[in-house]
């Protein structure tokens, strides 16, 4: 982990009708590191996480990316990856390298499914399509992952697997950007959280750090936190 | 360093994958090879030569290749969007334009060989059944020969590219299953149909004269097609008469409806 920063975003704003979804939110993202937004749901994480990958606009704010050559400057991981159903397992990663002139049985094997690669993609287990789709976020080598609840819908001997994945991710070298509701997957993992609640951030810190506010465990200090009138603040600052 | 046509051969190896995976296009195939066999041998077209089996199977074609064209295109875009694939690709450094010309090609392959090879089947059986007075090149009017058949399995393929470029924008459109059926459904009675009542209703109604009404018909993507095919395929048998839609016009108007079908389904697609 270094204090570099891979991505920064400075009052980012974002309304879908008289729905406010983001309230100027600026976030840095340090580099080699994992960064976990974590709230409650509608608090406007995904959408942080779309506008942070550009997949959706914001109405105001930017985004700045550090400089970087890769071939892709982003891997993403949705929420509920869908892949052809009648494709493999390799045919699918095959097509995703492709794109990018990857090496397919490279990134199956980084995910561990380099044993299944002639398995239809129908015939997958969630937690064995959610590895196919962090092999796919991996395609091309970049250097910022964002992976959108890599482990909801999951049993825990799964999740735990997906975030022990995401660990060595950011082990490799990789800013991982997560959003998840497995707290202590979470606590864990992240080397930082952002809480973020009704479109803005209401606290960011170090595991460690935010448990200090209630001394207890990382989901204490969530509930905690929510349950503050005043709760979001957005703004600035550093993640 | 990947190019841009690499990322194309890679949509398009993908798309012709999964279409032979899901067997519809050999359905399609042999429904279209049986009632063009069919229809032709029930009207004895294929002993009278090759005009005489275009003259036979024109309608049923002119319906049958754009529920091809429906069948093959109305879903290419829609299940893409519905699994959320488009936000992923936007991560990639595939244009869209590059990713609908992908599925297009990959499409327009399946949909080419669902229609000529069927037809090229019906010549070939032409060719061994017609009578002595049936050449290879037409030298004057009157005459059947089997350049005339293969200018109507070319205008034939046209008619098909161009309605599976609509298809492929009102499934661009359709961002589910149920709406890429209804808007399919919705476009295949357009093509076959609405264009063609649309020009007539103008016509009763007094707001198209009727010294137009070739150029009118010519703007519709099956007028294009049904008018070529009388020009330049059936027009030996009309002794002293042509100008059934100007071909100009027709082949400006088809490429207008492939231009703007494809154009509308990559900049919906819309990622990058």
């Amino acid at each position: 982990m270094t204090d570099d920063v891979a991505l920064t975003a400075t009052d980012l704003r974002r309304s879908y009708g008289d729905v406010t979804a983001l309230d100027g939110v600026s976030i840095d993202v340090a580099t080699d590191s994992v960064t976990a937004l974590i709230g409650p749901n509608g608090s406007g994480k995904t959408t942080l996480l779309e506008v942070l990958l550009g997949i959706e606009r914001s109405d105001a704010g930017t985004v700045d990316y550090g400089e970087s050559d890769a071939r892709r400057q982003v891997g993403y991981l949705p929420q509920r990856p869908t892949f052809r159903p009648d494709d493999t397992v390799r045919e699918t990663i095959a097509f995703y390298a492709a794109l990018v002139e990857d090496d397919p049985d490279r990134l199956l094997e980084r995910v561990g499914l380099d044993t299944v690669p002639d398995r239809r993609v129908s015939a997958l287990s969630g937690g064995m399509t959610r590895l196919l789709g962090i092999a796919q976020a991996l395609a091309g080598d970049p250097p910022i992952l964002a992976l959108d609840e890599p482990a909801s819908g999951l049993d825990p001997a799964v999740s735990d697997r997906i975030f022990g994945v995401v660990d060595s991710l950011a082990a490799d070298g990789r800013t991982v950007l997560l959003t998840s509701h497995a707290l202590s997957l979470v606590e864990r993992t992240a080397d930082h959280v952002v809480v973020v609640e009704a479109g803005g951030v209401a606290a960011r810190g170090s595991p460690a750090a935010l448990c200090e506010r209630t001394g207890g465990p990382l989901h204490e200090t969530f509930t905690d936190l929510l349950s503050e009138p005043t709760a979001a603040v957005g703004g600035g600052g550093e993640s | 360093m990947i190019r841009r046509l690499d990322r194309f051969w890679t949509v398009f190896g993908r798309e012709v994958r999964g279409l032979v995976r899901t067997r519809v296009v050999f359905v399609l195939g042999a429904v279209i090879a049986a009632l063009a066999f069919g229809v032709a041998r029930a009207g004895g077209g294929p002993s009278g030569g090759y005009v005489p089996t275009v003259v036979d199977v024109l309608v049923v074609v002119e319906l049958l290749v754009p529920a091809a064209a429906f069948a093959i295109g109305y879903r290419a875009l829609a299940d893409a969007t519905a699994r959320g694939e488009p936000a992923v690709l936007e991560t990639y450094p595939l244009s869209p334009w590059t990713y609908v010309a992908g599925v297009y090609a990959g499409r327009a392959v399946a949909l080419l060989a669902v229609v000529v090879v069927p037809l090229l089947a019906l010549g070939a059986h032409v060719a061994t059944t017609a009578g002595p007075e049936t050449t290879v090149l037409a030298s004057h009017r009157g005459v059947d020969s089997v350049s005339l058949y293969v200018r109507f399995v070319a205008l034939t393929a046209l008619l098909g590219l161009v309605t599976l470029a609509v298809a492929l924008a009102l499934s661009a459109v359709a961002n589910s299953r149920r709406r890429a059926i209804l808007l399919g459904l919705f476009g295949l009675l357009l093509a076959v149909a609405g264009t063609d009542v649309t020009v007539l209703t103008a016509l009763g109604g007094g707001l198209l004269d009727e010294s137009a009404l070739g150029t009118a018909l010519a703007l519709t993507p099956s007028g294009a097609y049904r008018g070529l095919v009388f020009e330049h395929v059936l027009s030996v048998a009309f002794e002293g008469r042509s100008g059934f839609v100007p071909t100009g016009i027709a082949l400006v108007a088809s490429l207008f409806w492939w231009a703007s079908g494809l154009s509308l389904a990559a900049l919906w697609a819309g990622f990058r």
